[in-house]
């Protein structure tokens, strides 16, 4: 049983980390699972219209977050590599290719790949897979295509279609290879606010909560 | 209490058989013309086949066809899609894999894919025949499942008959018949009106569960001999029905009240003149047409403004030609051809355009009796369709008779069901929720060529080039059976059944528009597999008293799904701990909306010297887990069952529990004709407003009947 670990400990975490990175000493640090509660991912602020089902109010713009930092990125911030992944509604983008419009060094390489496993079972990195956002699996017959990919059940989500629910679909790690050349999983546990048992149509959808193990020294090991 | 439980009065149908019921004349008139298209005695048959007689259906005081289908071993009566209405489902098939005819012609109009079955009443209903197991050899498409055949009443003698029922939900059924024998024509009429208040599960919300509607049956039956050897008969329905709506529709937590009408109408006619060359052949024709259609319109109570408007047209003629050559006792031999005309035109496809297709067939079958002992059936027919393309449907059975208490029977087919217009030319856009599209496969490309020019594409996530023809969905079925005495008297009828499922029409996800919403189209996807066993044992006490007892075991599971999970490639994530863990193949329980477990007891009493009548019924359901259900009209949402993120139905899930109905009835009949009965329905008032909407409370009913007749000797 893991338990949800609360956003208080990411300060811990991060001390960890940055101490096991600053010594250069490979005695390893056992790494703890870090739960990210309620990421706001540009909820419609006025519902969904009745006729349409089109959002109101809505933004259009991503929410970034680092996991080197454990901390939202400012959406100013989006020319930068300072963020490695962004959310908006389902749609999840890495810092690369056609999502990172940073110029020279600023331009981020995030990649990542979308494994069906349990979370804790990845002790490892893989060694290969990583995709970034535009170059997805060739299966997609229009370019504009991203890393993790859109869609009810061909990425990190199933959308109910009669209930209107969307669920992330129960074994699916997301493992990241970030522009600092460390490694990340992450696993998407809920897409409504605080995570109800079931959620319905009218909960309040588009808040990620997810969990996620960042490894600093740039090692694949997630241990 | 009794009176004010059963304030109600009902009629059962004509009391018209003169049966004698003792057993044996029992057996000897157990005949049936589903099974081969021509005149068999059930036991003697191959396959699985159900007869359920008038005179069972009178003393049950059924009303609606899925009354008397409801209670029988192996068919499951299950809410429709959209939460109104239900369908039947046999051997693990949903609704829209059963074929279901009216004196050997197909019912069309399937509102969201199964059949309204609330649609047919029984007051002309001679016997009900169901043949389990993939008949599309004789009947071309949606015979998957399996075939209900409605055989109604003919002309006998010159009789009439009046009856009314009343129960609760101010439930009225008022029928009357008559038919008329003179010289070589007959006669047979019947009407039936029928209304009721519906019901309301969920008093808290403003609206009635069923709104109330009222229908009228008018059906005729004709037979004339145009020669000795030549029969004509002319079979024609027509009904009518009206529902009166008024509900809140919720949309995102915004509640409209609305009002408004249904209306659905359909009738046929059909035409069948029989000619008998000689005693070896005999050749029928026949013509059917038939027409269905609905118009809903909704207003808001507000301003009386139109809300919603939805309409539907489908047309069905069929002309066929089939002859039946006896080379001698031991070879019979069945070949047939015919043509299909369809049509359907609706709002729902954006326009009033109508889609037609055409179907071409042709089958034969042959009956050999190699021995007395065995009975081999072979058959098949090619189907040629302009839309799906040709379908060859094969079936092979036989019966072996080890001795006069044991017999077995085996059948072996191949059943399909051709793409329905909804899944050619379906565009519909959802309201609610985050909104999403779907695209019939015929006009998706059209679409999204329109909707890229418009740069409303954000992304594809299928080639749309992929989307091809639809290809028909096809089951082989093996159904190993048999019948055996196995104590004095103690029946045991047992059917194995497997049926393999590929080319299942599924939503495909295509593309995503710039707001983020899916647009859906179908392919021929998924895989299925439905097996398991069916057992009915049947025990008469006596000539007055019998007992019977139904029972089937089901497994029905997504074949694409069982090897995911045998690849571990399936988890679920517990919601209290938000955990994940591997499922293990034993967890996947199987498709929605089907219970592992059914089953039925039956007691009943009839002594025809007193003229009493009484029957116990009580069926079984057990829990099942409930997906792809929209909710109910009142607007409640239907969680689905899956709780733990794999959506697929897994033991960790939430299930409808199972349930018991008991059904009672008894009735009592004078010489004069006149025929008393009262009853209850759901007696213990099991009710489920949202996973179960299409199960009404506790219902009572009286009715009365009045039998006149006037025996005129004829040639008939």
């Amino acid at each position: 049983m893991i338990r949800s670990v609360s956003a208080s400990l990411v300060a811990f975490v991060l001390i960890l980390s940055f101490a096991s990175c600053s010594n250069n000493d490979p005695a390893p640090v056992p790494l703890t699972a870090v739960t990210f509660k309620n990421l706001v991912a540009d909820p419609p602020s006025g519902g969904y219209n009745p006729t349409n089902g089109q959002p109101i109010g809505v933004t259009n713009k991503f929410t970034f977050f680092s996991f080197s930092t454990g901390a939202l990125v400012a959406n100013a911030d989006s020319l930068t590599t300072k963020w490695d992944i962004g959310f908006r509604g389902t749609t999840i983008i890495v810092n690369s290719g056609s999502s990172a419009n940073g110029i020279g060094n600023a331009k981020g390489n995030t990649k990542v790949q979308v494994l069906k496993d349990i979370f804790d079972n990845i002790t490892t990195a893989p060694d290969a897979g990583y995709l970034s956002d535009n170059q997805a699996d060739n299966k997609k017959p229009v370019a504009t295509s991203y890393a993790i990919p859109l869609g009810s059940g061909s990425g990190w989500y199933n959308y109910d279609r009669t209930t209107n629910v969307v669920s992330p679909i129960a074994g699916r790690v997301l493992v990241f290879q970030m522009t600092n050349g460390n490694y990340a999983k992450m696993e998407i546990i809920s897409y409504y606010q605080d995570s109800p048992i079931a959620p319905i149509a009218t909960t309040k959808d588009r808040y990620y909560t997810f969990r996620y193990i960042y490894q600093p020294n740039g090692s694949k090991s997630f241990k | 209490m009794v009176i004010a439980l059963g304030a109600s009065f009902c009629t059962a149908f004509s009391q018209a058989s003169n049966d004698i019921d003792s057993l044996k004349v029992q057996q000897l008139e157990e005949i049936v013309i589903t099974a081969t298209r021509n005149e068999r005695t059930v036991g003697a048959l191959p396959m699985p086949v159900t007869l359920i007689k008038k005179d069972l259906v009178k003393t049950m005081g059924s009303v609606r066809l899925n009354d008397i289908l409801t209670e029988q071993t192996g068919l499951v009566v299950v809410p429709q899609v959209n939460g109104q209405g239900s369908g039947i489902q046999i051997q693990g098939f949903n609704p829209d894999y059963t074929l279901i005819l009216i004196d050997g012609e197909p019912i069309i109009g399937r509102y969201t894919g199964s059949l309204e079955l609330s649609r047919l009443t029984v007051g002309n209903i001679k016997q009900v025949e169901i043949v389990k197991g993939p008949s599309s050899s004789l009947y071309g498409s949606d015979a998957l499942a399996g075939v209900i055949n409605i055989i109604t009443e003919r002309p006998k003698n010159n009789q009439g008959n009046l009856s009314l029922r009343y129960g609760t939900n101010n439930a009225l059924d008022l029928n009357g018949s008559g038919s008329l024998i003179h010289k070589n024509l007959g006669v047979y009429l019947f009407a039936n009106r029928y209304s009721t208040d519906g019901y309301d599960l969920s008093p808290q919300n403003y609206g009635k569960t069923v709104s109330p509607f009222r229908n009228v049956t008018l059906g005729s039956r004709i037979t004339y001999k145009l020669g000795t050897k030549t029969d004509l008969i002319i079979g024609g329905r027509h009904f009518d029905e009206k529902q009166d709506y008024s509900f809140d529709v919720l949309t995102n937590a915004n509640s409209v009240r609305t009002y408004g009408d249904g209306y659905v109408k359909d009738w046929n006619l059909n035409p069948v003149i029989t000619h008998r060359f000689s005693s070896q052949l005999k050749a029928t024709g026949r013509f059917y047409t038939t027409q269905y259609s609905t118009n809903t319109l909704l207003r808001r109570a507000k301003d009386d403004s139109i809300t919603y408007t939805d309409n539907f047209h489908q047309s069905f003629t069929r002309y066929e030609a089939n002859a039946e050559y006896f080379f001698n006792e031991r070879n019979i031999l069945t070949v047939g051809a015919g043509h299909i005309e369809e049509g359907v035109s609706t709002s729902r496809y954006n326009d009033q355009v109508e889609r037609r297709q055409q179907t071409d067939y042709a089958f034969f079958q042959h009956e050999w009796i190699p021995i007395q002992k065995l009975t081999v059936i072979a058959g098949g027919r090619y189907d040629h369709n302009s839309i799906y393309g040709g379908q060859f449907s094969p079936k092979l059975s036989a019966r072996f008779e080890l001795n006069k208490r044991i017999s077995f029977r085996g059948s072996f087919g191949v059943g399909f069901k051709s793409p329905d217009f909804r899944q050619l030319y379906f565009n519909f856009n959802n309201q609610a929720g985050g909104g999403y599209s779907v695209l019939g496969t015929e006009i998706i490309r059209e679409k999204l060529t329109g909707l890229q020019a418009q740069g409303l594409i954000q992304s594809y996530l299928f080639d749309p080039a992929l989307i091809g023809k639809l290809k028909a969905e096809s089951s082989f079925a093996i159904n190993i059976g048999g019948r055996a005495e196995v104590l004095p008297k103690l029946m045991l009828d047992f059917n194995f059944f497997r049926n393999t499922i590929d080319n299942l029409i599924e939503t495909q996800l295509v593309a995503i528009n710039t707001s983020g919403q899916s647009i859906y189209s179908y392919r021929n996807i998924q895989r299925a597999l439905m097996q398991g066993v069916e057992t009915d044992l049947s025990y008469p006490l006596n000539d007055k008293l019998s007992l019977s007892l139904g029972y089937q075991l089901l497994y029905a599971k997504d074949r694409d799904v069982i090897d995911q999970v045998n690849n571990g490639e399936v988890f679920w994530r517990d919601p209290n701990t938000l955990v994940t863990k591997q499922l293990k193949p034993s967890e996947y329980f199987g498709l929605y909306n089907r219970s592992r477990h059914t089953g039925n007891f039956k007691i009943f009493y009839r002594d025809k010297e007193k003229g009493l009548e009484a029957s116990l019924r009580v069926i079984y359901r057990g829990k099942f887990g409930l997906g792809g259900i929209s909710g109910n009209i009142q607007g409640e949402s239907v969680p689905s069952s899956d709780r733990n993120n794999n959506s697929i139905l897994d033991s960790y899930d939430n299930f409808v529990s199972g349930y018991f109905l008991v059904n009672l009835s008894m009735a009592h009949t004078l010489g004069n004709g006149l025929r008393f009965q009262i009853g209850i329905d759901n007696l213990f008032n099991y009710t489920d407003p949202v996973q179960v909407p299409n199960l009404p409370g506790q219902l009572s009913y009286v009715s009365i009947s009045y039998l006149f007749s006037k025996q005129i000797k004829t040639n008939n």
